[in-house]
């Protein structure tokens, strides 16, 4: 069973969960479940390089042949991706993508991004702010 | 110090009105603020220690100090913080800041996630960061004091001074619905009567520490001393960029006309609908 499968079956188990928050605002990350990594594959439907977090919205095929799911996966600010080594046109709509990430605890398409593969243009980014506490990396 | 002593203005404020005939001439004295700066002021800008460049939080510190030098919360504020713990840990964080209003202080120097900068001018320091609709602390360094009843906001009325190459800040005024945040998800408003002294100063060449001693009586049981960890981006090439919270909240559209323009991103359940994002006005 793939991943996505397998979170799906696991999302239905638990049923929907709301949470009380705009997920764009700046808020705490405990609402994705940082002890399970989910991978998609899919194509970009829009890259929203805004603060308080960047969010990438994916297409993925899903049951419906007509009509895909659509997840969105936070990330941090544009200004700790820049320094990270991001820039607003990394990922561009119809990128294909691989993603690495952290799903949402309520069983919704979503998550927190955890690395993505950008297959279109080969190159691969990584969301941690911590990468940047290593002495010497900037 | 930046500046010399305060300078002074008596200021001589006649009430005659013209129906009481009154010749009576109260003296009021008014403290001249914002001085305009002479060659000597911007020279001594030189002596100050060189703060240039971006600083970024030391996250994993941030949550180390949490349990190192834990918050002395009230009994009854500690109930509190216990219930948004747990909250937070079955993963229904409160989001203390999601309405995008300041982090202000002090919560902006204990969990921030963003970097800041300073900036050095006569009379003053400025602290810059991303977030919020662009975070920004003015500190006095005039040698002026506090207002008498200055009007409370988000980050306080600070006044600071040197000593040494130690930035000392006084912070009064806070809101007191400024939260008092150990996470984004775990805070308390201070509920008003916060004061805040910090030293900030170089541990070395490229890491800036906060000693903060944070009394806030109506919450805390004592005077709560903490310290918090900025280090400069080493390789100097980034700089601080506007950081507006609620752009979030918009995507980016254009609309019958084909002008750019900002529609909401509409949410359900507490997250944004993804479909939404499919229609244009």
């Amino acid at each position: 069973m793939s991943p996505l499968l397998r979170f799906l079956a696991f999302a239905g188990i638990v049923g929907v969960v709301l949470t009380a928050l705009p997920a764009d605002a700046h808020h705490s990350f405990a609402m994705f479940d940082f002890t399970r990594t989910v991978t998609i594959h899919g194509t970009v439907k829009e890259f929203q390089w805004t603060n308080p977090h960047v969010v990438l919205w994916v297409n993925v095929p899903g049951k419906d042949p007509q009509k895909p799911d659509v997840w969105w996966l936070e990330m941090t600010s544009p200004g700790n991706l820049t320094r990270g080594g991001w820039n607003r046109k990394v990922l561009n709509t119809d990128d294909k993508v691989e993603v690495d990430l952290n799903p949402l605890r309520n069983g919704n398409l979503g998550g927190a991004l955890i690395k993505v593969k950008n297959e279109t243009t080969g190159q691969t980014y990584s969301t941690d702010l911590r990468d940047m506490e290593r002495p010497g990396l900037h | 110090m930046v500046r010399g002593a305060m300078n002074t203005l008596v200021v001589l404020a006649l009430f005659a009105g013209p129906s009481s005939g009154a010749a009576e001439a109260p003296a009021t004295q008014a403290t001249v603020i914002n001085p305009p700066p002479g060659a000597a002021d911007w020279a001594a800008l030189a002596k100050l220690p060189d703060w240039s460049g971006v600083w970024t939080p030391f996250i994993s510190d941030q949550n180390r100090r949490i349990k190192a030098d834990p918050v002395p919360w009230r009994p009854e504020v500690a109930e509190q913080v216990k219930a948004l713990e747990a909250e937070e840990h079955a993963g229904r964080p409160k989001g203390l800041f999601a309405d995008c209003l300041p982090e202000g202080m002090p919560s902006w120097m204990l969990i921030s996630h963003n970097a800041m900068e300073f900036l050095f001018t006569p009379g003053r320091i400025s602290i810059l960061g991303e977030m919020d609709a662009n975070r920004l602390r003015r500190i006095y360094t005039d040698g002026r004091a506090h207002p008498p009843d200055p009007d409370p906001s988000f980050h306080g009325h600070s006044i600071g001074r040197w000593e040494g190459q130690t930035l000392v800040v006084d912070t009064v005024a806070v809101l007191p619905e400024s939260y008092l945040a150990v996470s984004e998800a775990v805070g308390i408003p201070n509920n008003g009567d916060l004061h805040v002294v910090e030293r900030f100063h170089l541990s070395e060449k490229d890491v800036l520490h906060d000693d903060l001693e944070i009394t806030a009586p109506r919450i805390l049981t004592r005077t709560w001393k903490t310290t918090r960890i900025w280090f400069r981006q080493r390789a100097r090439k980034y700089d601080i960029v506007e950081g507006v919270c609620l752009q979030g909240f918009y995507a980016e559209r254009k609309d019958a006309r084909g002008n750019a323009v900002f529609v909401p991103i509409p949410h359900a359940d507490g997250n944004p609908v993804p479909e939404s994002v499919k229609s244009t006005p």
